[in-house]
């Protein structure tokens, strides 16, 4: 049993606002930005602006949510704001650092026929990589996993890179990276998404509707405030889980969903003009003036005749 | 997509970015935000008798002392707390931790196990009798029931009462990181008296809420 039978300022850390940088988060950050960099510059590359400032954003929001003051509150002192850390790091850092990993990087670290390129491949088809997210999703919010490896920096420390190691497996397929067997389109992407969104409910209607507070090590910490109640910051907590576990995750389903039905309808408006273009050209070559006529009502957009008869080209007049 | 370079530094394994992303991990690991609780924060083991708190194995009773309440008024411990179940703890009003983390945790059990007040009384010791005024007692316990009995009185006072349940008195340990002067190292358990007074369990940091829930009905129930 580990208790303490004498109130000293040894036991615990006491909260203070006072800033302390946390070297460790620093060199972290700077080695994932150097890191990028200098593998360009080994690989006599230009680096890509744009995919440069994600990959910079990325680790921009590790960092924020690593540093102090967040770093220190999420792992130590408040449920919230631990909660907040693991959503920051699955739904902001790790898909902004694989939208900024340019896929020739993704080819020199894991090379065609290796096996490390294997392993990657296994990790990321879709159904291993819902098993991975959901497992440390569920292994890494069981209150025995908390109160045993978050009380040590090492464990601590081996949370996070669960969290991020899990966030980037999951979203590799749906952000289509490399492999390309791997990638999934709509609407099974829409699907995956929201399959983990589900899943997400559950460890945050346990963080919401628990009467008692879950967690030991936010339960025992030096509370910030008198009167800190544990109880409501855990249920704040599971909020927090499912605001940005499932609504934010729904906003972006839907954003993708929508962006692939409109792009799917701009495809079916061109194959419908090219085969349009092909009747009226097949027309054209039997008999000019019917084609004429039909030409004239033939842009799409501006003619309800071309509509109709562009809707289904089988109902196309013909030079009969 | 193939590198304009050689196809062997395509194929080289990032071992310099392995090594450097592992040497920035142990940095990360080192100098990263680490648990604010120093103990394994699972809470207190169920004994045999299912109780959570530890049975105290030398007999004692409610201290022989005579101390203040917040209005000024003299209060015998060992007249005023028979009679009824008491828990017994020694603290200070800006003791960062350890204090409002117990005086939260029974405050808060008492609602959840349907305990009431009255048929348990919770009494809280200043040991800092410099700074914890009786005004500011008040203040400090509102922040967990009102109901908890605050009591202050001389510093040789205090620690003639600790003595008497074998506990070494307070010790001044240094200055206070949030800048509210110093920080005082005192025993950390809390002592449960039955109604004729004996103590009979002690409950020291590391009690959740959950252990005080298992043990509070059992204390009125068959302590009273």
């Amino acid at each position: 049993m580990n208790v303490a039978w004498w109130c000293s300022s040894t036991p615990g850390q006491i909260w203070t606002w006072r800033y302390t940088p946390f070297i460790g988060v620093w060199v972290m950050a700077a080695t994932f930005i150097g890191g990028y960099v200098l593998a360009h510059r080994r690989d006599g590359r230009a680096v890509d602006p744009k995919l440069l400032r994600r990959w910079v954003l990325g680790v921009l929001a590790l960092f924020l949510v690593s540093e102090w003051p967040i770093g220190q509150l999420g792992v130590g002192y408040l449920a919230t704001v631990g909660i907040a850390r693991y959503i920051v790091y699955t739904f902001v850092a790790a898909p902004l650092l694989l939208a900024g990993l340019p896929d020739w990087l993704v080819t020199r670290w894991f090379p065609d026929g290796s096996r490390r390129r294997q392993v990657l491949a296994t990790v990321t088809s879709w159904p291993i990589a819902l098993l991975v997210f959901n497992a440390v999703l569920f292994g890494t919010h069981l209150p025995i996993t908390v109160d045993t490896l978050k009380v040590t920096q090492l464990g601590s420390f081996g949370v996070d890179v669960l969290h991020l190691g899990a966030a980037l497996i999951w979203w590799w397929p749906a952000m289509q990276k490399v492999p390309a067997e791997n990638v999934i389109e709509e609407p099974l992407r829409a699907f995956y998404l929201f399959a983990s969104s589900v899943l997400m409910f559950v460890p945050a209607a346990f963080l919401t509707f628990s009467p008692l507070p879950l967690y030991g090590l936010y339960e025992l910490a030096p509370p910030l405030w008198l009167g800190f109640d544990p109880t409501a910051d855990q249920q704040a907590a599971g909020i927090v889980m499912n605001v940005g576990g499932g609504f934010v995750l729904w906003a972006i389903i839907a954003t993708l969903f929508l962006r692939w039905a409109a792009a799917k309808e701009a495809e079916d408006t061109a194959a419908r003009r090219l085969r349009n273009e092909a009747t009226l050209a097949r027309m054209a070559a039997l008999d000019p003036e019917t084609a004429g006529a039909a030409g004239t009502a033939g842009a799409p957009e501006t003619s309800g005749a071309a509509g109709t008869a562009g809707a289904d080209p089988d109902r196309q007049p013909t030079s009969d | 997509m193939s590198s304009p370079r050689s196809d062997r530094s395509t194929q080289r394994p990032p071992v310099r970015t392995l090594a450097l992303l592992l040497v920035a991990g142990l940095l990360a690991v080192a100098c990263g935000p680490a648990s604010a609780t120093a103990i394994a924060a699972q809470g207190l083991e169920p004994g045999p008798d299912g109780w959570r708190g530890i049975p105290l194995e030398r007999e004692r009773t409610v201290p022989e002392a005579t101390l203040l309440d917040t209005q000024g008024d003299a209060v015998a411990l060992h007249e005023a707390f028979t009679g009824t179940p008491t828990l017994l703890f020694f603290g200070y009003t800006s003791c960062p931790d350890i204090c409002p983390i117990h005086l939260a945790a029974i405050a808060s059990a008492m609602g959840t196990a349907g305990v009431s007040f009255d048929d348990l009384d919770v009494v809280f010791v200043s040991v800092d009798p410099d700074r914890d005024t009786p005004e500011r007692i008040d203040d400090y316990l509102a922040n967990f029931s009102r109901r908890i009995v605050g009591l202050h009185g001389d510093l040789a006072v205090v620690e003639d009462a600790l003595a008497q349940l074998d506990l070494p008195g307070p010790v001044v340990e240094g200055a206070d990181p949030r800048g509210e002067g110093d920080l005082i190292g005192h025993p950390a358990q809390v002592i449960g008296f039955d109604a004729d007074g004996q103590a009979l369990r002690t409950w020291p940091f590391g009690a959740r809420r959950s252990d005080w829930i298992a043990d509070l009905p059992r204390i009125v129930e068959e302590w009273s």
